[in-house]
């Protein structure tokens, strides 16, 4: 009982890093890059989103702006680090190196700017346990909070897989994701795709700062651990796969918390990495992902 | 691996654009590119090293000599970090130079090396000059699965692999009683040389670490440049190349990559060794990501697999913080502007030299 009321617990977390997960495995698979500055990204998704409601915007509209805030800054972050580095064709080593220099400046200017004193959201939303089902005179509960992002989580995972399937933009990025350079020739900007692709990466990165932030109190520093962990997820669900990363952020979700809760929770963050390891060890392309070609 | 020589010697031939003539002066002279001999300045290595060790001993025992105190301890600890970091950088180098793999994860060779000498020191009471080697093979046999790792994947996902083996060792060692958790090892015993204490050598008690630092340093310099133009260099350089070709030339790669990853942990255990018995106490700070991070980033902004490169960038990351923070002291600001200009540096430097300052243009 107390093994599924864990797992329960651990959904709504592992709902957030597959959000995250899926701004890193759109941008890798596009561009190419190991965008390292998504965790800075979702940290100020969440400081917009903690301003807002500051401000006193209801939850809906702030998540809302703070998803358009995070797409304006992973544009910006294109624009001015990664857009010259790809006229000149040296995006490899140096792209990634651009993305640590440009993350830590991200994450040492926020500090600077916002302190770093850990914040906690006001009430956005009403905390109550929710009962699912009794069985032995013990009950299983969610809480409203993690309800109210499990479900936000599957929509906007719906609205992205509906936009992918269904629009000439999203199909051209799933184009783009297995050979861009035909997909030049054939006519597409590929400029515009590529913003394209980092707005649809910093929206999700700041929807899952947002969410995080009605759980657990924020600071400048939150972006490093939980960006690698999305990595993590990322490779874990597959590279290049939505519903891969769903699944990989779902379990590992699921394990930090059977592993706070039965285990150590000292080693709670360490379980996302040794997962990791192994599912590359044992099969490198993740759970659900296609494999990427050397290119000889 | 017979035909292994002459086909790398061809292959790399090609690769590194050496003068023409090289090829037909095949045995004993073999001519190197312009550069590689020059070090410092055009001068050769023998004039650098010993031009640096009369500036370093000059350093260290001025204060001897003079009725008062010109160089501040405060320098001298810096020259030592620097050192320090120089070896790391040095270690680093075989990974993210030679065969040209980017690890995140090394501070966790330099914490095994920390840690390997403390514990050893500490419960078992071994001599600190013995944990060396000691701490050092282990760290090489911590390797070997990192370097497995390699052999299935490389590039970005090699890079998260090392990340989150560094991250694991780290939660180990704070999760760990025997290792001091996350206070780490206080109270390692100041090793002895001849039977004279370390702190007890020249006036502010440095001066030993920092001889000791400068001897590895300039060893493992002149070790380096000596293995670049070796088989194994060579062989070095065809994976890093072009792997598919190198393994067509008969190149054995599996065996090189691991060769690099070993012995470059053990050059960063080395590292961790000294420092230890340099602050005398180990904490699982040592461990960490921002640690890899820098020790990278000393390697690329100096230039990737340029020794020069490696020190001076070494020297040069871990100089700038400090001066930096001393400027925080002095205007009052309320953050470090150290991490915040770190960034900016890695920016700017990938967009305007992305070879690092004293790398090879052929590298960008």
């Amino acid at each position: 009982m107390d093994f599924v009321q864990q797992v329960i617990n651990g959904l709504a977390q592992g709902g957030i890093y597959s959000l995250i997960a899926i701004g890193w495995t759109t941008v890798f698979g596009i561009v190419g890059v190991m965008n390292w500055t998504h965790g800075e990204v979702y940290m100020l998704g969440a400081f917009a989103g903690y301003f807002l409601c500051i401000m006193g915007m209801p939850f809906v509209p702030a998540l809302l702006l703070s998803m358009l805030i995070g797409s304006g800054i992973a544009m910006a972050i294109d624009e001015f680090g990664y857009k010259p580095l790809r006229k000149k064709g040296k995006m490899a080593v140096a792209g990634f190196i651009t993305a640590l220099g440009l993350s830590t400046f991200l994450r040492y200017g926020a500090n600077a700017v916002f302190t770093p004193n850990p914040r906690a959201y006001p009430d956005v939303i009403d905390y109550q346990l929710i009962p699912i089902l009794t069985v032995g005179g013990k009950t299983l509960t969610i809480s409203s909070i993690h309800l109210t992002i499990l479900a936000g989580t599957m929509l906007i995972m719906v609205l992205l897989e509906l936009f992918i399937r269904r629009t000439i933009t999203g199909k051209a990025m799933l184009a783009a994701s297995q050979d861009m350079q035909t997909l030049g020739l054939m006519g597409a900007n590929s400029e515009v795709l590529i913003k394209v692709t980092f707005a649809i990466s910093g929206a999700l990165g700041a929807a899952a700062g947002v969410f995080v932030g009605t759980i657990y109190a924020i600071n400048p520093m939150m972006g490093a651990l939980a960006g690698l962990k999305g990595w993590a997820v990322a490779i874990l669900g597959g590279i290049g796969s939505i519903t891969g990363s769903l699944i990989g952020g779902l379990i590992l979700g699921v394990a930090e918390n059977l592993t706070a809760g039965f285990i150590s929770t000292g080693y709670k963050d360490a379980i996302g990495f040794i997962i990791m390891i192994a599912v590359l060890l044992i099969k490198p392309t993740g759970l659900l992902g296609f494999k990427f070609d050397e290119k000889v | 691996m017979k035909n292994d020589s002459a086909a790398s010697e061809v292959l790399t031939a090609g690769i590194e654009s050496v003068p023409a003539d090289v090829l037909t002066n095949t045995k004993k002279e073999f001519a190197l590119p312009e550069g590689n001999s020059k070090w410092f300045f055009g001068t050769s290595g023998k004039t650098t090293f010993i031009g640096a060790a009369i500036f370093l001993l000059a350093i260290c025992f001025l204060d001897s000599f003079t009725p008062v105190k010109v160089i501040p301890a405060y320098v001298k600890h810096i020259l030592v970090s620097c050192l320090i970091y120089a070896i790391l950088a040095l270690g680093l180098n075989f990974v993210s130079g030679y065969i040209g793999q980017t690890s995140l994860g090394h501070a966790a060779f330099f914490g095994i090396g920390a840690y390997g000498t403390a514990v050893l020191m500490k419960y078992s009471g071994m001599n600190f000059w013995l944990t060396i080697p000691v701490a050092a093979c282990i760290a090489a046999l911590a390797a070997l699965p990192l370097a497995a790792s390699a052999l299935r994947v490389k590039g970005s996902f090699l890079v998260v692999i090392t990340y989150g083996f560094g991250e694991v060792l780290r939660y180990v060692a704070i999760n760990t009683d025997s290792l001091g958790g996350s206070s780490g090892i206080p109270g390692i015993k100041v090793p002895t040389i001849f039977g004279i204490k370390m702190s007890k050598i020249g006036p502010t008690g440095k001066e030993g670490y920092l001889i000791l630092c400068f001897l590895i340093v300039a060893l493992l310099a002149f070790f380096m440049n000596r293995i670049e133009k070796s088989r194994t260099g060579y062989a070095f350089a065809a994976i890093r190349e072009d792997e598919i070709a190198a393994v067509a030339m008969g190149i054995h790669t599996k065996y090189y990559k691991i060769l690099a990853f070993v012995i470059s942990a053990f050059i960063c255990s080395i590292a961790g060794s000294i420092q230890v018995a340099y602050s005398s106490f180990v904490s699982p700070e040592l461990l960490t990501s921002t640690q890899s991070i820098l020790i990278l980033t000393m390697v690329i902004v100096g230039g990737r697999r340029s020794i020069k490169g490696a020190i001076l960038g070494a020297g040069l990351m871990t100089i700038l913080p400090e001066i930096l923070h001393s400027l925080k002291d002095a205007i009052g600001l309320s953050f470090d502007p150290w991490y915040i200009l770190y960034g900016l540096i890695l920016v700017i430097v990938m967009r305007v030299r992305p070879q690092g300052f004293w790398g090879n243009s052929s590298d960008a």
